[in-house]
């Protein structure tokens, strides 16, 4: 025997491939014997298939028009089209049954199908956030707000569950626009959701890492106040940390002018000296009610300059007070003017 | 006109009239047919033809067993398809009476 089983099998596929624009159940029913009725061929005479018969492509032509089948003259696109379509489903529906199994059902579609009310509710939810999104310009949480009102977000939710549950019981019936509608928009729907995952999922990997810690201890800092070992304030100091990068803090709230950098954050410290927190020591220009920073070391060793010299002249020289003679007790000045009679 | 266009209109007669006698198989029948002077008969034609009579419940198939080559099945004429081979076989013996006439008047050659 010169065919081989596999020049049968490939022979029967070029016909039903040739008549795949027609009704599956027409073509099934026409092909169903082929293979049998080809090797019935083969054992008759010698020579290949395609020999005896003819292309499968011709045997199929004649083979649609002895079983009285529509014809067709040319296979335009449609009918490409339709065939491509045909062996898509033919193989999904292959893939359907064995992967229906593993889950414990008999198609993989019917475990699906029991899933299908979620979906309803699924993306009546995805149309909310939607709503949500349009409505408050882009930013959303979790939950659907409408116009950035959540009781008003949640009510459109319900609605939209009902409307979407009241839909996919009917979309059975649904055909023409309405049905080809229904799927353009789920279709949307799941883009959107797709995008807002990515958005969250973005989000959420960049928060760890963010430099920004919620409770930052030098939050608070405005300002930075250097003082030497003798208490006194130094001006325009820098801070650097151990990599030599200059170390940042506060901002210069106070000054008027900008700095001829720029960056009022490249000037020195402190931003504003008249706010120091320890009064500046000598010279005590302007009476500060601030507390002084006591010099490091020996405290005690210089006096305070506060307390010397200014507190030694008591006001006594008031001349008012010279005619008092109450302590004439001591003063026995009149009484000794007799002292000629002690002469005598 | 040739003979494969007419044959379009009596393939079916002639699968009913040469399964009334003997059941056959698919390549058996197109021998049959050939034999019988249907020289441009074409097997997907037969095959064709074939599946369209037993879809039309005119025919019952059987598969008989082979030992030196692939299983054959078999074609055979039932109740419906006797009947049907009876009034199409009247009908074209009328409908090819009157073409005789028609073209004998007109001294049309045989």
């Amino acid at each position: 025997m010169t065919v081989t089983e596999q020049e049968i099998t490939e022979y029967v596929e070029r016909v039903r491939a040739a008549l795949a624009d027609l009704p599956a159940a027409v073509r099934d029913e026409l092909t169903e014997d082929l293979a049998e009725h080809l090797a019935e061929v083969a054992a008759e005479a010698g020579g290949s298939l395609v020999d005896r018969l003819g292309a499968p492509e011709a045997y199929a032509a004649e083979l649609r028009a002895a079983a009285g089948a529509p014809s067709v003259g040319r296979r335009t696109l449609d009918h490409r089209l339709a065939a491509a379509v045909h062996r898509t489903r033919g193989r999904l529906r292959t893939l359907d049954a064995r992967l229906g199994p593993p889950l414990g059902y008999a198609t993989a579609s019917e475990f699906l199908r029991l899933l299908r009310p979620a979906w309803w509710v699924l993306r009546a939810y995805l149309a909310a956030m939607l709503v949500t999104t349009v409505s408050t310009g882009g930013s959303f949480g979790l939950l659907p707000r409408f116009g950035g009102e959540l009781l008003a977000g949640l009510m459109l939710l319900a609605g939209l569950v009902l409307v979407s549950v009241w839909l996919g019981r009917r979309s059975e019936g649904l055909h023409g626009w309405p049905r080809w509608a229904l799927h353009a928009s789920s279709v949307v729907l799941v883009v959107f959701a797709l995008a807002g995952l990515a958005n969250a999922e973005n989000r959420a990997g960049y928060y760890p890492y963010d430099p920004i810690a919620v409770n930052n201890p030098y939050d608070a800092v405005r300002d930075v106040f250097v003082y030497d070992s003798e208490g006194r304030l130094v001006e325009n100091a820098r801070l650097f940390d151990q990599d030599g990068n200059p170390i940042r803090l506060g901002y210069p709230d106070c000054v008027d002018e900008w700095d001829a950098n720029g960056n009022p954050l490249l000037r020195p410290y402190p931003y504003c000296p008249d706010r120091a927190p320890f009064a500046p020591r000598a010279p005590a220009h302007h009476p500060s009610t601030a507390p002084v920073l006591p010099p490091l070391g020996t405290p005690s060793a210089t006096p305070d300059p506060t307390v010397g010299p200014t507190g030694t002249a008591p006001p006594s020289a008031t001349p008012s007070g010279t005619p008092e003679p109450t302590g004439s007790a001591g003063t026995p000045a009149p009484t000794a003017t007799p002292a000629p009679t002690a002469t005598r | 006109m040739d003979t494969t266009q007419l044959l379009k209109g009596v393939l079916d007669l002639a699968v009913l009239a040469v399964l009334r006698d003997e059941d056959g198989y698919g390549y058996d029948i197109l021998r049959r047919l050939r034999e019988a002077g249907l020289e441009e008969v074409g097997d997907a034609s037969v095959y064709g033809t074939l599946r369209r009579l037993f879809a039309a419940g005119l025919l019952t198939t059987y598969v008989v067993p082979s030992e030196s080559g692939p299983h054959r099945k078999y074609y055979s004429l039932n109740a419906a398809g006797r009947d049907q081979l009876t009034r199409s076989g009247k009908l074209w013996r009328s409908f090819a009476t009157t073409m005789d006439a028609l073209l004998d008047e007109r001294g049309v050659a045989a």
